[in-house]
Formats: C-alpha cells, structure tokens, sequence
C-alpha cells in the first residue's frame, strides 16, 4: 500500500500562548512495498509524525491517504492493514503470557488458522519465539521483548509496517536476524515499511529511500545512493552529522 | 466476538497473576464485613434505632448485600486508563481496529467474572454459614438482578468518564481521591442510603452515586411496591443513558485533545 502525506503540521500547545510547531507542513510519498528510513535527530518530529500516520493523533493541518483511504473515513479497513512496532512501548499485555497475546490479535484481526499457524513457524524458525512463548513479557529480556513484539504486529500480515526503533538494545547477532526477518517480509510479502531509527548500520542494510526531517521540516527526500553520491561519500554516519550539525546551525542563526 | 472473548480471557488472567494479592483481597473484604457488623451492631445496641429508619435487622441485610455486590462490582477501569494515558501506552491501543472503550469493556468483564469467582461465591459461602435468616427477598430477585445489571453499568462508565479526564489532566489521581470518597459515600456502600440526613438525600437525588449501590442493595433486601421497584430501574436506566452520551462526548473531544507522553 502506498502512502502519501501532504502539507502535514502539528503544533503542540505549551502552557499559555506558548506554542511548539513539532511538525512543520511536509509533504513525501512511499509507494508500496518499499522500505524506507525515516530518520532525524532527537525532537525532530519523527514520532509525531508517525503518530499521525498510524492514526493515533490528529494532524492540525495536512492530510494522509493511506492507498486513497484517510483516517476519517476508513479508520477500520487502515487498522487492520496496518502493523506497529514501537521500540519503547510494548503492545503486549504486561502479566500474561505472550501466547495469550498473539491469540488475541489473531481473532481481533481475523486471522485464518493456517495463516496464523504458517506465521507462528515463521516467528519460531526466525526469531526463536518458542523460548519465552509461554513466559509473560514482565519476565523477558528486552531483545525477547522486541523480538514478541515484532511478531504481535506481523501475525497479521499487514500492508504497511511502522517500525518505531526497533533494534534499540538488542545484541548484534539478533539485530541481525531481525533485520534479515524484516527484509524477508518486505521481499515476500510486498509490505510497505517504515523504518525509524539511530542505528546507521540499520538504515544501510534495509533501506532504498530515505526520509531526514529536523526541528519538524523535511530536509531530504529521496534514494540512498543519490544522498552519498551527493555528499561524495559512501560513509553514511558522517552525511548524517553533517545533516543534523547543518541543521543545529542554521537553527542557531535564527535565534 | 473471540476478540472480545479473548480481552475477557486477559482480564480474568490478569487478575489472578498475583496469587498473594487475590488472597489480601480476598481476606480485606472478610475484614471489612466483620467490621461493618460489628459496628452496626454496637451502634444499634447504644441507641435501640428509635430515630434511625431502618431496622437493626434491615441494616445488617442491607451491608452484607451491599458488600457482597461490591466484591465484583469495583473495578479498576479509572486507573487502567489513567496510566495508559499517563505513560502513552494508549498509542498501542488506538492503532487497533476494533473501539478502545469496548477493550476496556471487555477486559473489565473478565475481571469481574474472575472476581466473582475468586471472591464472591466464597464470601457467599461464608455467609451462608454464619448468617441465619432470609437474606434476599425472594419475589425481587430477578428485579434486583436487573437493577445490579444496570449499576453495573453505571459503574463502568462513571468509571470510563473519570478515567478519561486524564486526556485534560494526565495526572488524575487527587480527584481520584476526592471522587472515591464522595462514590462510597453517596453510592450507599457504606452507610445505606435511607440513613443519609435530608439534606444529603436531595443532593443525592441529581447524582448517579445511589444507583449504583443504594437502588439495587434496597430492591433485594426490602420490600417494595411495583410501582417503586420500576420507578428505581427507570432512575438507573436514565444514568446509563446519560452516562453513555456524556462518556462518548469525553471520548470525542479528548481524543483530539491526546499528547501521547514519552516519545
């Protein structure tokens, strides 16, 4: 599924008069089945703005059809095809076990038995989920926790992913699966995904397109290789710096 | 309805996570109806209840029942929303497909069936043992079963309205505080209804407190009119409605109002 996002802004009310523009009109399309990193430095605006693109707060200004449906209208059909993956906050239920979870997606998303079974080998083969399967996710580990995590938003295949930092703690090995698990879905299933993150290495195994946005405006919007051969370097970490040192600057001026 | 089976299912499991704290429960509300009659007892044996309005015999009915009741009918429903709030948790809940004030429904369903089980049935059974005498009256039964229906209701949406404040004030618990004085108050769990001076009574009249404990406790344990039982189920139908329409008015504006806390 594609999706575009137009004129979007979100201001933030600080106590009295006081405002905050978190984001700042930008406008950007993926289209289906890509990957792209959405990525900008600390109080950039990124989770604002896929707060707004999942539905979950209401844009001041701006519009974001989801394959020509938005959230007025088709808030139902958007839900059931979307996944996500918040690093920072679980979606599982805190003291039961993960398995009670997972069925609970499963018939809150109208999942067939042979599809949820297929994905349920899939989450085991991959992500060794049969380890803490039974275990509540107060219990786990925070690599085990994202690793449950991820398959609650994957047991029912949606269209689009949003994933939220989602290798944020996890040890080099299983960053490695996960991230060979996220190219596989996106391979198999054609699944639009976007991918927040401060992991360079996350961005340089996964993405084509990248997205970088800073104090809420959109700085870049376009393809990996077309951002290094700008910059003339194949060194992503340093065209990031410099992006974000740019943006510190420039901010600094206006002040 | 398997989702919302399955919400029940959560709830019920999430209730019984704890085994100490089922059992400090469970062993609190023995506790407290000892007290009560305790309590009253003493307080009708210094004063022969010449200018009380109900009986010794009427009041011990009405605490017991009215306790019985409240081992289901608490709920957790103001504090489960107030932290989702408060830690932003509620992002994952409205990504979903299906209303967030039914997932709350349905989770507290399950608590309450855990609740009844755990709780009830066996204080029931304690009664049962030491109690002799009619405790219920018979023919109002199936009304009173309707009208604890009903509170029930109530219950849960005065509970989803207060949780929802949180959408203006994040943090909700001082009028938490305040609110669960005046609910155990005016709801009549503690000191029946009929005892509360005129004044009191009137103020009464205008809230929704009485019809979640006060109006069935009274349909099963004292007889009454036809007349008065519909006038009572009518009372509590009125707050269901009223409550439903102003929960759905908090929900609308609220949401828009939502800053989804930490990041």
């Amino acid at each position: 599924m594609s999706i575009e996002v137009n004129n979007l802004t979100k201001i933030y009310k600080q106590k009295k008069h006081q405002k905050k523009i978190a984001v700042d009109n930008i406008s950007f399309t993926i289209p289906g089945g890509e990957i792209v990193g959405f990525i900008g430095p600390n109080g950039a605006g990124k989770s604002t703005t896929i707060k707004m693109m999942t539905g979950i707060l209401t844009p001041d200004n701006g519009s974001i059809s989801i394959n020509g449906m938005n959230f007025k209208k088709n808030r139902k059909e958007i839900m059931l095809k979307t996944g996500v993956v918040f690093g920072q906050k679980s979606v599982l239920c805190w003291d039961i076990p993960v398995i009670d979870s997972l069925k609970l997606f499963r018939d809150m998303y109208r999942v067939p038995r042979e599809v949820f079974i297929e994905n349920m080998d899939a989450f085991i083969a991959i992500l060794g989920l049969d380890e803490f399967i039974d275990q509540p996710p107060r219990l786990l580990s925070l690599g085990q926790r994202m690793k449950a995590d991820l398959a609650a938003s994957l047991i029912y295949n949606p269209d689009v992913l949003f994933l939220d930092e989602p290798t944020i703690g996890i040890d080099v090995l299983s960053k490695e699966r996960i991230r060979h698990f996220i190219k596989k879905i996106n391979e198999e299933r054609h699944t639009t995904i976007i991918l927040t993150t401060h992991d360079v290495s996350d961005i340089e195994s996964l993405c084509e397109k990248m997205i970088i946005i800073d104090k809420g405006a959109l700085i870049y919007d376009g393809t990996l290789p077309q951002l290094k051969s700008d910059y003339r370097t194949t060194d992503l970490e340093e065209i990031i710096k410099k992006i974000y040192l740019a943006g510190e600057k420039r901010y600094e001026k206006i002040c | 309805m398997r989702k919302y089976a399955d919400l029940a299912m959560i709830g019920i499991k999430e209730h019984t996570a704890y085994l100490s704290s089922v059992w400090a429960n469970f062993l609190a509300k023995v506790v407290y109806l000892y007290m009560q009659f305790a309590l009253w007892n003493a307080l009708f044996a210094s004063n022969k209840g010449s200018n009380i309005p109900l009986s010794h015999n009427e009041t011990i009915r009405y605490i017991i029942v009215a306790t019985i009741i409240s081992t289901f009918m608490e709920c957790d429903v103001i504090g489960w929303i107030n932290g989702q709030i408060q830690s932003g948790d509620v992002a994952n809940q409205l990504i979903r497909p299906i209303d967030y004030k039914f997932m709350i429904f349905a989770r507290h369903i399950g608590t309450s069936l855990a609740r009844f089980v755990i709780y009830t049935i066996p204080l029931m059974i304690l009664i049962c043992i030491f109690y002799n005498g009619e405790l219920f009256c018979k023919k109002q039964l199936a009304c009173g079963i309707l009208s604890i229906i009903l509170a029930y209701m109530i219950q849960f949406l005065y509970s989803l309205i207060i949780g929802l404040m949180a959408f203006w004030l994040i943090v909700t618990w001082p009028l938490n505080m305040l609110l669960a004085a005046i609910y155990k108050l005016l709801s009549g769990s503690w000191i029946p209804a009929a005892m509360f001076p005129e004044l009191l009574t009137k103020i009464n009249m205008f809230l929704p407190f009485r019809a979640i404990y006060a109006i069935p406790v009274t349909i099963i344990t004292t007889p009454m009119s036809a007349e008065s039982i519909r006038e009572s189920l009518s009372i509590q139908l009125f707050w269901v409605v009223a409550l439903f329409l102003i929960s759905e008015a908090a929900w609308v504006v609220g949401k828009n109002k939502l800053v989804v806390q930490g990041g």
